[in-house]
């Protein structure tokens, strides 16, 4: 119990810790949310004239009051859950934004980190059960070469191959143009077509670190007494395998995925962007590009909270899984 | 002159070349049968910026974020070439300065608004008051210029604080927003317009978070003339090398994007109607803060300048689509017509090391131990700052930097994000910046915003216009002379101060033009504007695209 109310403790206060950097990190970026702007008009080749900044300062209504007032007010909002409009999306709140955009990541990146863990593991089973033999080679071998591959160069690859060259899957967005999301049959079809290259990129590129990290888990696990002593008895191979070895090699694995779960959230800032998908990985990019203080502020906190809750879960489930933790 | 894309590295850079030439040989479409049939048909254009999906905002007065559809649906009194300044009217059919400080408008009349109500002058005086009342959407800063503005009859007069002629210009641009449905409007500076009534010749029609569709409007004064009966705005992917696959592969009939190796990429993959056109858009040069040593010397300056091979920093820049800069201050060919003849080469500066070293000795700063060095044993350098982001900004000041490295002088580049770049030139704090110039297609406007001592404020006080702090009142004298002036002789007289002392005094080192990238097909429509027929600028994402448009006729 004291255990737990630690954890909580903890938590309490990381949380808070969080909550500052969230506001402090995005206000240590130099220029102001106008020079942002201003950015955007300079790259379409519109001449910067001092008019066109005040009329950008008034509409962007940056706060002028000072840190401290505009802190206080940050946590004020964070505790009523209101988190204002942001500058790069004027006709909504922050929190119509994000809720837009939450759902395609948390459905995209999720599923492909499950399918990554599952068939990663699976792999890295075999390999190491095969330790030293061809298959465990080419696993290895394959895992580190589509492992090396940038995300987003992959994705570009397949979108030029399978999509530009092709035909066959759509160039870019959650779904195509015209249409508006909704629960329908048809539009559901569309999303998941649209879905296929970004998820098959996430795939191929995260699968890789599960391979390795079960691999050599498996291995260090047969090296184990009870492995040798579960062959002696003269069990069946995949018996030792599955029930003896990859069971224990697995806890690790799991810890990885508890946080890696919560990461799902942050998104994939670089292959979203590349596939133009509407999640929270691309506003991020969008909010940090306009200095949109509301914005990155609203999307850090979700990603920390999340974080955060899965470390804390997963602290938790230690108390069950790992007897030694609870003293 | 919408930026090159940025690139996560030169070997990506590289590849995408690789892969959209790879790609063009391919798949070359069949050539469209011609319909004889004078209007309708859907126009599809590429550029509004999806994030990665639209925000829907058809504020006419929010330039900023508008999407680019609001530039059909609202119409100005009359548009001027940013090319050559020449002008295409729209709801005023023309216009005269009775006398200096004086503009009377001339305003269409039989125009309706979108919804039925008759437009008039009053619609006019409303929205300039608009502005007054809310200078957040004064973004041309009209009314630093203009005291009032009166209707009486089909009239609409404005009247100027002091005055400038060529303030017309911006004066005439303004979208024109109906009294009738604004007037009721609380906060007309955050109001995102969602069903916008213009007078434009068209209307909205459908928005979807990816795509939105105008329509013709019907009631449109000029409906006859207008070919497409459907416009079609795509958001545009938000990664660069996404979007350049988008556009080359066909699904636009006008694109603006900076394409490597255009004539493959683009232009073979349909031979029989894509077609391209890359005017200069503006002017890119190395800005130095002339409130700092060495660079209070024109001397230096002219040095640096004489240093420095143009046309290798264009073909690094810009693949050689564009031209070196002429010194002069104008964008040529496009502002030919204002050339001093009398200016050397058309003003053009070809590199000569000899003649740099001998005004950089002139500036005090001679050759010792390889390092360009002065009187008092201070070495040359400079630091130049440019963001990161704008990628042939990038390839421009490296290759300057390279070449001002042969020369003796130690030169450092800075590439922050934008925003940071923007806080330090405007304060002043910088010491060199690569920035752009000009580009309005009115000489005064280019030279007001870029050298008028006025803006020039102290170090710390932050300036968007001249943040190079020039001062000089020969040049203001030539300013206030053509702002006043409304003979074209008088003009260009002064013009051509201007343009000599842009061209002696080297304020700022102007290197190359920056591009203006636009990729059309006419396989549905012709009348693009093209070197043969340069009716103004292909750029799809401002009031150009109403001169376009209207320019239209069905392939």
């Amino acid at each position: 119990m004291r255990y737990v109310l630690r954890k909580v403790v903890l938590f309490v206060l990381t949380l808070w810790a969080a909550i500052t950097l969230n506001f402090i990190l995005p206000r240590l970026m130099p220029g102001s949310p106008v020079d942002a702007a201003l950015g955007k008009l300079a790259s379409a080749g519109v001449p910067i004239t001092n008019a066109e900044r005040n009329a950008i300062e008034i509409q962007l209504g940056v706060p002028h009051s000072g840190l401290l007032t505009q802190y206080l007010e940050y946590l004020r909002n964070i505790a009523t859950l209101r988190f204002g409009t942001s500058y790069s999306f004027p006709s909504q709140t922050v929190a119509q934004t994000i809720g837009k955009a939450l759902p395609w990541t948390l459905i995209l990146i999720g599923a492909t980190t499950i399918v990554a863990f599952i068939i990663g593991t699976l792999l890295g089973v075999y390999a190491g059960w095969h330790r030293g033999r061809a298959a465990d080679s080419s696993i290895t071998i394959g895992a580190t070469f589509f492992g090396a591959f940038p995300p987003f160069w992959l994705g570009l690859l397949l979108l030029y191959l399978l999509a530009f060259r092709y035909g066959w899957f759509p160039i870019k967005g959650g779904f195509s143009p015209g249409a508006s999301p909704n629960l329908s049959l048809s539009f559901l079809a569309d999303a998941l077509r649209h879905s296929v290259l970004p998820a098959l990129t996430l795939v191929i590129t995260t699968m890789s670190g599960w391979v390795f990290g079960m691999r050599n888990n498996m291995i260090n696990t047969l090296g184990e007494d009870f492995v040798t002593f579960a062959e002696a008895n003269g069990l069946r191979d995949r018996t030792v395998a599955l029930r003896y070895a990859a069971r224990n090699a697995l806890l690790p694995n799991v810890t990885a995925f508890g946080l890696s779960l919560g990461a799902v959230v942050g998104g994939a800032v670089l292959v979203e962007g590349v596939f133009s998908y509407p999640g929270v990985g691309g506003l991020l990019f969008i909010a940090v590009t306009n200095h949109d203080f509301p914005l990155m502020q609203a999307l850090l906190l979700v990603f920390t909270l999340s974080m955060l809750v899965a470390i804390f879960i997963v602290d938790l489930l230690y108390v069950r899984l790992d007897p030694r933790v609870r003293t | 002159m919408r930026r090159p894309p940025k690139m996560k590295s030169a070997a990506a850079a590289a590849a995408i070349v690789a892969l959209l030439a790879a790609g063009a040989s391919a798949c070359a479409s069949s050539s469209g049968s011609g319909t004889t049939a004078s209007t309708g048909g859907t126009l599809t254009i590429q550029g509004d910026a999806g994030t990665p999906t639209l925000t829907e905002n058809f504020n006419p007065l929010q330039p900023a974020t508008e999407l680019h559809g609001t530039y059909l649906i609202y119409e100005p009194l009359e548009i001027p070439s940013p090319v050559n300044g020449s002008y295409t009217p729209f709801l005023a059919t023309g216009y005269q300065f009775t006398n200096p400080t004086t503009l009377v408008y001339t305003i269409r009349q039989g125009v309706k608004w979108s919804d039925g109500t008759p437009f008039t002058p009053a619609d006019v005086v409303f929205t300039f008051n608009l502005l007054k009342k809310n200078p957040g959407l004064d973004g041309n800063g009209v009314w630093s210029q203009i005291s009032g503005v009166s209707a009486s009859g089909n009239d609409v007069t404005i009247r100027f604080k002091a005055p400038n002629v060529p303030f017309a210009g911006i004066i005439a641009q303004t979208p024109i927003v109906p009294q009738h449905v604004w007037s009721k409007i609380a906060d007309p500076v955050k109001f995102t317009n969602t069903h916008p009534v213009g007078t434009g010749p068209f209307v909205l029609s459908k928005f979807a978070p990816t795509q939105y569709t105008l329509a013709k409007n019907k009631l449109y004064w000029n409906a006859s003339k207008i070919a497409p009966s459907t416009v079609v705005f795509p958001a545009e992917a938000s990664n660069q090398s996404t979007n350049q696959l988008a556009v080359s592969s066909g699904q636009f009939d006008w694109s603006y994007t900076f394409l490597p190796d255009v004539k493959k990429t683009y232009v073979d993959r349909d031979p029989a109607h894509n077609q391209y056109w890359f005017p200069p858009g503006g002017t890119i040069g190395l800005y130095l803060n002339l409130t700092k040593a060495p660079f209070t010397s024109v001397d230096f300056r002219r040095g640096l300048s004489l240093a420095l091979n143009r046309t290798a920093i264009a073909q690094k820049a810009v693949n050689g689509y564009m031209a070196q800069a002429s010194l002069s201050g104008l964008i040529l060919p496009n502002l030919s017509k204002w050339l001093d003849p009398s200016l050397p080469d058309q003003g053009q500066v070809s590199q000569s090391k000899p003649a740099a070293l001998a005004a950089f000795a002139k500036a005090g700063y001679t050759m010792r131990g390889g390092n360009l060095t002065s009187s008092n044993g201070t070495k040359a350098s400079l630091t130049i700052v440019l963001p990161n982001s704008f990628s042939d900004w990038v390839a421009a000041a490296t290759e300057v930097k390279n070449e001002l490295t042969a020369d003796g002088i130690t030169v450092t580049l800075d590439l922050p994000q934008y925003a940071q770049y923007s806080q330090e030139i405007q304060a002043g704090t910088f010491d060199a910046a690569i920035g752009g110039f000009g580009g309005t297609g009115s000489p005064y406007t280019d030279f007001n915003n870029a050298l008028n001592s006025t803006y020039a404020a102290p170090i710390n006080t932050p300036t968007a216009n001249n943040f190079e702090r020039f001062k000089s009142p020969a040049v203001n004298q030539a300013l206030a002379t053509l702002a006043s002036s409304t003979s074209t002789a008088t003009q260009q007289q002064a013009t051509d101060k201007l343009e000599l002392m842009m061209y002696n005094t080297v304020p700022i080192v102007l290197l190359y033009y920056g591009g203006s990238w636009g990729l059309f097909s006419t396989k549905h429509f012709t009348g693009w504007p093209s070197a043969s027929d340069p009716y103004t600028l292909p750029t799809n994402y401002n009031n150009a695209l109403l001169t376009v448009v209207t320019h239209l006729r069905k392939a």
